[in-house]
């Protein structure tokens, strides 16, 4: 490990390193328990957080924006011009979260592979830094709907990070060089030497801070055998779908969701612009076509539809990654508990209790 | 960039979200976890409030009808235009040919300037908001029995309920977080007991599902209320010590026997007996119902607010009644004034005392008869009024009631202030442009009470003003000296005219998450549940109850129950829906499959009579018929077809003189329907 | 001019709308060529059964099958105005310039079926993607086996290509057999659902060795295909095209996303092997 040790004063001097040739969000508190990530300024410098609920706004808004410009269209000469408007400042992100940071790689395989890469999403990807914070603190960083250790997302990030920070306490931080970016930073005199003895503690740290979370082994391997062998009976989804209340935020608070739609909007008397939005399988009008047929008319069909992307095995295989981080936003954000934790409950049992009547009665 | 915590004003939950803006455009939008009423869980709407980018077609300077069509002018010149017409009809015609009139979407600070405007200006009690004609029979009853006009309780005592009535609101289409909040509730062990003639999603998983005739909620409630007596479950010490015409009460409903009303109005007999027993055995118990566009005569609200007082079910956490507003800032705009008959604070205009009050207060004598209210005044069959000033009103589009377009025609001078060139504005003398939703900080009052900021994130372009800002200067341009630098001065004085907001200011208000009301020197933070201490000389009052009509019901000729409403997909015509691609999607799914309109027809009775989904049919009724298209689903109760209040042309032609009562359900329609 | 970067998978090409056919009722066929004769030129590449995204600018941008075959010299849309983007196509006249990206999808692999008998089965404005693949054969006549075409629409007036239509009957060498559901106007041919055909006297349909092409309303599909299984035809020889709302044609918005197939990117060519495993409502 290109590991180095940073004092406890010294953390936020990395963020005004950062500052010199990026924009940097970082996370802050709002009202109550609600935090987020926002520019940092030299006005709120010193009310960056290092231990914080993780923000909810998830941070994949910084590689696909909520709403996004795709081109400025003007009409000219009985022709249109056409610019395409990238975003291309330079960002670093300090304090993203382990969960969120699988987020990212998992759009990453998402839109820059396969037959297409997503010009808007590549640009904003190369231009960020990425600075991962281990949840350590367990009043603070990490909360009851967390569930990454039952995704093997964290709570330490073992790979995509430019740089990693993790408190060992005793006003210590043990800094770890994810990339050629993130270990250029080294340079800094503040980084001092990491002895074996930071890397124990770090192990000792992670390994207690495992009791905190409410679920270690995670229900989802027998869920994902579930949905990919199309066992789950329609019953289930049914009861599943009569407590969705079709608000989409499960999607839209997801680190690794990536359904968006396109518009054309007018911006002025012989101009448009088309932009891109966050959608989400949830909503009715997904699949609806033009003419009026809509295969996923059912709220439960649309519901098996989200965990079929998100768990089935062929996607897994596909992404190299779950769709799912464990970051636990599903789980708060919904209206009627069906988040993906109670979902898995849920086809799990009645399913597991379904396969062994049938079992029983043969 | 920057994240502001701001308040929703889609409906009246008034969830709390997190604007993100960036250079002056609103890049985001996410839920507040922390905000007491919807706890990090916003709805599909709520979701897409920052798509509202400032559209090529809002207005931007004012408009004055010049040689029959629209110019720009300046402002000094529409205030000026507008204050030489106003005195014009007043001297000629006396101050009661004004009328002034807004929507439910209004904020505190516009609403209270504008019937300031109509009472201490120009003297006339002509002003209302536009869904009156719905509402205010929930205003009457609740202050008559309850003495306050509102919900008593806060959404998030839903968790604690035991049992929870919805009554006729889909509050999944309408009121999604609070619909979260039940789903929970039952997650938890609480009974839910749907009354609607409607299997709507609520329905589909409730305990007991009580699927109406329409028309018939009074024998329902009657019966369960005699089935509490019958068994002697109510809350008699609550009864003794603070409820008045008990023994009236108690006669009225032997009229309601189980058996007949069962028979009446469609539902089993021992799923209204155990509905009843239900809710008067739980610990805690709560009743929904909407004051938005699914109108109610006061019989049926009588009879719901009869129940709670039958079982004491207020005060104590689960409990209460929900007047539930689906329009953002309804109650905020009665609380104001915006009511004929009523000062803010719900003084009556007639009471001399009240009058008085606000006469000190404001400086000016005050008119003393009830004026006419928004359906009167866009009928004006007497022609009375010449003059109408409609603050983001868009009759000629969403009053179903008149024919608004006509009565407008004929006005001698018609204000409009709006965002954009509405239908209704099309018919304006002068139109003044508003700014929209995060372009100002102004002041909303959810359904449960909740006085809460709405900030301001951005800069409105250049020309649009703040509503209440014109109306200030309209004021002064009448001649009259108001000097409002901002909307929290507006506030500082709605706070000493209304005493249930004395103790609210911007700065409390914006501290946390905005004050419950009552907010007094009492209670500075607010009440979140009304009647908690409830102090023995605290009274309520059963209300009368009309007897159970023996059958107004169908006939062989017309043997089909209409029922209006908002359908699935309405949201009240909500502009934010028609500049939100998603929202824009989501709403006009169902407006897309049946591009005419349509009508809702029970399945089986489809069957029956022949028709499939997407068939033209014909509705036959006493005064008229119309032509339309069935969609044809389950959820609609056998024996009765959904008229939404969109399809506003199918209205009018089958309700014909009956449309007022048609539309406040106190007297049911009853159609025939033919294949075409 | 578009002097953008070539990455830009979600930029459209401008392009020139060079005539208007009516065809049926609210159906037009629209002929057009890219302004840019480069991009012309790498377009005419397209394989049957692939298709483009075509941009209104202000009003959207939708797929559209293209009917065109590459052997032919013109390229065209033949659109349906169903909904915004496409009602504004149908007011857009010779001259006016729009938007279109692509080729995408998988199309029909022509290549595979080379010395195999195909039948194409078409219903209503399903003849519209299957008339790239039937033009594409014919013209590579000698590459297949005997190749016959079943044609129908409700009434004579939802024909579709009602000229290609006339000289398809006439010619030699390959059969076409059109139907009607209901006649009208001194309709002289067969009347009855199209699968009625395949019973028609004097027809034989081969059996074996033979790829059938399947496209049409879904009633007329879930019939069509019963047929030819029952005529003793197997999943792998039976293809369609899948159609689902489509939003960026690339594979990345998630609107055409089946089971585990993005319509866009592995279809919208699918065997019925393969519709059938996708495990959702078609």
């Amino acid at each position: 490990m290109r590991a180095r040790l940073v004092l406890q004063e010294d953390v936020l001097k990395i963020v005004d390193l950062l500052r010199r040739d990026h924009e940097v969000v970082a996370p802050f508190y709002g009202r109550g328990r609600d935090t987020f990530f926002d520019t940092v300024t030299d006005e709120n410098l010193d009310r960056v957080q290092i231990h914080i609920p993780n923000p909810y706004y998830p941070p994949k808004r910084y590689v696909l924006p909520h709403i996004e410009q795709l081109f400025r269209i003007r009409k000219a000469d009985g022709s249109y011009e056409i610019q395409s408007t990238y975003d291309q400042t330079k960002r670093a992100i300090f304090g993203i979260r382990s969960c969120d940071l699988a987020g990212i790689y998992h759009l990453d395989r998402f839109y820059l592979g396969r037959e297409f890469r997503d010009p808007y999403y590549a640009r904003r990807r190369a231009n960020l830094f990425l600075v991962n914070v281990v949840c350590t603190d367990t009043q603070v960083d990490i909360n009851d709907e967390c569930y990454c250790l039952c995704t093997d997302t964290g709570p330490a990030a073992k790979a995509h990070f430019d740089l990693q920070l993790m408190d060992l306490g005793k006003g210590e931080f043990l800094a770890v060089a994810g990339s050629p970016a993130g270990e250029a930073l080294f340079s800094a005199p503040f980084f001092r030497k990491a002895t074996e003895e930071h890397v124990e503690r770090r192990r000792r740290i992670l390994s207690e801070v495992r009791h905190r979370f409410k679920t270690t082994t995670g229900w989802f391997s027998a869920t994902v055998r579930y949905i990919s062998q199309e066992k789950v009976l329609e019953k289930t989804w049914e009861a599943i779908g009569s407590r969705c209340l079709e608000c989409g935020g499960c999607t839209y608070v997801c680190p690794a969701c990536t359904c968006f739609t396109v518009t054309d909007r007018p911006t002025g008397p012989n101009e448009f612009e088309r932009v891109r939005l966050w959608d989400a399988c949830a909503l009715y009008g997904f699949t609806r076509m033009a003419g009026g047929h809509n295969p996923r008319k059912a709220v439960h069909d649309r519901r098996n539809r989200r965990f079929f992307r998100k768990l089935a095995h062929y996607f897994i295989q596909r992404e190299l990654s779950m769709a799912c981080v464990g970051c636990g936003r599903c789980a708060e954000v919904c209206h009627g508990d069906v988040g993906m934790p109670s979902t898995i409950e849920m086809i799990r049992r009645a399913t597991t209790e379904y396969l062994a009547h049938e079992s029983a009665a043969h | 960039m920057a994240h502001t915590l701001t308040t929703c004003t889609f409906c009246g939950v008034g969830c709390g979200i997190y604007l993100e803006s960036q250079g002056n455009r609103i890049t985001g939008v996410y839920p507040s976890m922390s905000h007491p009423t919807n706890r990090g869980r916003i709805c599909v709407r709520g979701w897409n409030v920052h798509e509202v980018a400032s559209s090529p077609d809002r207005l931007k300077n004012p408009l004055l009808r010049k040689n029959g069509h629209f110019e720009e002018v300046t402002w000094e010149e529409a205030y000026a235009f507008i204050a030489r017409r106003m005195h014009e009809i007043k001297v000629r015609y006396g101050p009661d040919a004004l009328g002034f009139y807004n929507s439910p979407r209004c904020s505190n600070e516009e609403s209270y300037l504008l019937q300031k405007l109509a009472r201490a200006v120009i003297g006339t009690n002509n002003l209302e908001h536009g869904t009156g004609v719905y509402c205010n029979n929930s205003v009457d009853t609740l202050c008559e029995m309850l003495g306050v006009p509102a919900s008593t309780n806060p959404i998030s005592d839903l968790l604690d309920s035991g049992v929870i009535v919805v009554d006729g609101v889909d509050l999944g289409m309408q009121l999604p977080t609070i619909g979260g909040w039940i789903i929970r509730a039952k997650l938890q062990g609480a009974k839910v007991i749907v009354i609607d003639a409607r299997r709507q999603r609520l329905a589909e998983t409730a305990d007991f599902h009580l699927q109406l005739r329409p028309g018939y909620r009074v024998a329902l409630y009657g019966a369960m209320a005699k089935v509490i007596v019958d068994r002697g479950l109510m809350n008699l010490p609550f009864i003794k010590a603070h409820c008045e015409n008990y023994e009236d009460f108690l006669r009225d409903i032997q009229a309601f026997d189980l058996v007949s009303v069962a028979e009446n109005c469609g539902v089993p007999a021992e799923d209204i007996e155990r509905a009843a027993i239900a809710y008067a055995t739980a610990p805690s118990a709560a009743i929904l119902y909407s004051t938005g566009v699914a109108a109610r005569g006061k019989g049926s609200i009588r009879a719901l607010v009869n129940l709670a007082l039958l079982t004491g079910n207020l005060g104590k956490p689960g409990s209460g009644i929900y007047a539930l507003t689906e329009h953002n800032n309804l109650q905020g705009v009665c609380d104001v004034g915006l009511l004929p008959d009523r000062l803010p604070g719900y003084g009556r205009v007639e009471d001399a005392k009240c009058r008085k009050r606000m006469e000190s207060l404001w400086g000016v004598p005050l008119p003393t008869k009830p004026g006419l209210g928004a359906q009167e005044a866009l009928d004006n069959k007497q022609k009375k009024l010449k003059s109408i000033w409609l603050l983001r009103y868009d009759p000629v589009n969403t009053a179903v009631f008149c024919n608004a377009a006509e009565t407008l025609a004929e006005m001698e001078l018609v204000v409009v202030q709006h965002l954009f060139m509405t239908s209704t504005a099309e018919f304006a003398h002068v139109v003044l442009p508003t700014v929209a939703f995060g372009e100002e900080e102004v002041t909303f009052t959810s359904t449960d009470r909740r006085i809460q900021l709405a900030r301001k994130v951005i800069e409105p372009p250049g020309g649009p003003r703040p509503a209440w800002q014109q109306l200030t200067q309209m004021a002064n341009a009448l001649g009259v000296s108001w000097k409002y630098a901002d909307s929290a001065s507006i506030m500082a004085e709605i706070t000493q005219v209304v005493p249930f907001y004395s103790g609210a200011t911007y700065d409390n208000l914006g501290r946390e998450y905005g004050r419950p009301w009552p907010c007094t020197t009492e209670h500075p933070l607010g009440t979140p549940r009304l009647f908690e201490d409830m102090p023995p000389q605290q009274r309520f009052k059963f209300g009368t109850v009309p007897k159970p009509f023996a059958s107004f019901g169908p006939t062989p000729d017309y043997p089909v129950a209409v029922v209006f409403g908002s359908s699935l997909y309405y949201w009240h015509q909500n502009v934010l829906v028609k500049h939100s691609e998603t929202l824009k999607r989501e709403l006009r799914v169902l407006l897309l499959d049946y591009p005419e309109g349509f009508v809702e027809v029970n399945d089986e009775d489809a069957r029956t009579l022949g028709i499939r989904d997407g068939a033209r049919i014909r509705l036959v009724a006493p005064h008229g018929a119309s032509t339309t298209t069935a969609r044809v689903t389950p959820e609609v109760r056998s024996g009765t077809i959904y008229v939404p209040f969109f399809v506003k042309e199918v209205m009018r032609q089958i309700t014909g003189e009956g449309a007022f009562e048609a539309v406040s359900r106190t007297k049911p329609l009853f159609v025939r329907l033919e294949k075409i | 001019m578009n002097p953008q970067p070539t990455d830009n998978i979600y930029l459209p090409k401008l392009a020139r709308l060079e005539r208007v056919v009516d065809e049926i009722d609210e159906v037009r066929t629209f002929y057009w060529q890219f302004l840019d004769p480069a991009d012309q030129q790498a377009f005419k590449n397209f394989k049957p059964g692939q298709f483009a995204q075509v941009s209104i600018f202000g009003a959207g941008e939708f797929p559209a099958s293209l009917p065109p075959s590459p052997t032919e010299s013109e390229v065209f849309f033949t659109v349906r105005r169903v909904g915004r983007a496409t009602e504004a196509l149908h007011k857009l006249k010779p001259g006016d310039i729009f938007g279109v990206r692509g080729p995408y999808g998988n199309g029909f692999p022509m290549e595979a079926y080379a010395g195999r008998n195909l039948i194409f089965v078409a219903g209503g404005i399903g003849l519209i993607p299957l008339r790239s693949c039937i033009v594409y054969a014919l013209a590579h006549r000698e590459k297949f086996g005997k190749i016959q075409i079943f044609y129908g629409a409700k009434t004579p007036r939802e024909l579709m290509y009602r000229p290609l239509l006339h000289e398809w009957e006439k010619a030699g060498g390959f059969e076409c057999h059109l139907t009607v559901d209901r006649s009208e106007n001194g309709w002289q041919g067969h009347t009855g659902v199209v699968g009625s055909l395949f019973r028609k006297p004097g027809i034989e349909v081969p059996t074996t060795n033979t790829t059938a092409f399947v496209c049409g309303p879904p009633v007329m599909f879930r019939f069509v295909i019963k047929d030819l299984l029952d005529m003793g035809l197997k999943d792998t020889d039976i293809v369609s095209t899948l159609e689902r709302y489509m939003k960026c044609g690339v594979g990345k918005c998630g609107h055409c996303c089946i089971g585990v197939a993005y319509v866009c990117m592995d279809g919208p060519v699918f065997t019925y092997q393969q519709i059938k495993k996708l495990g959702e409502d078609i």
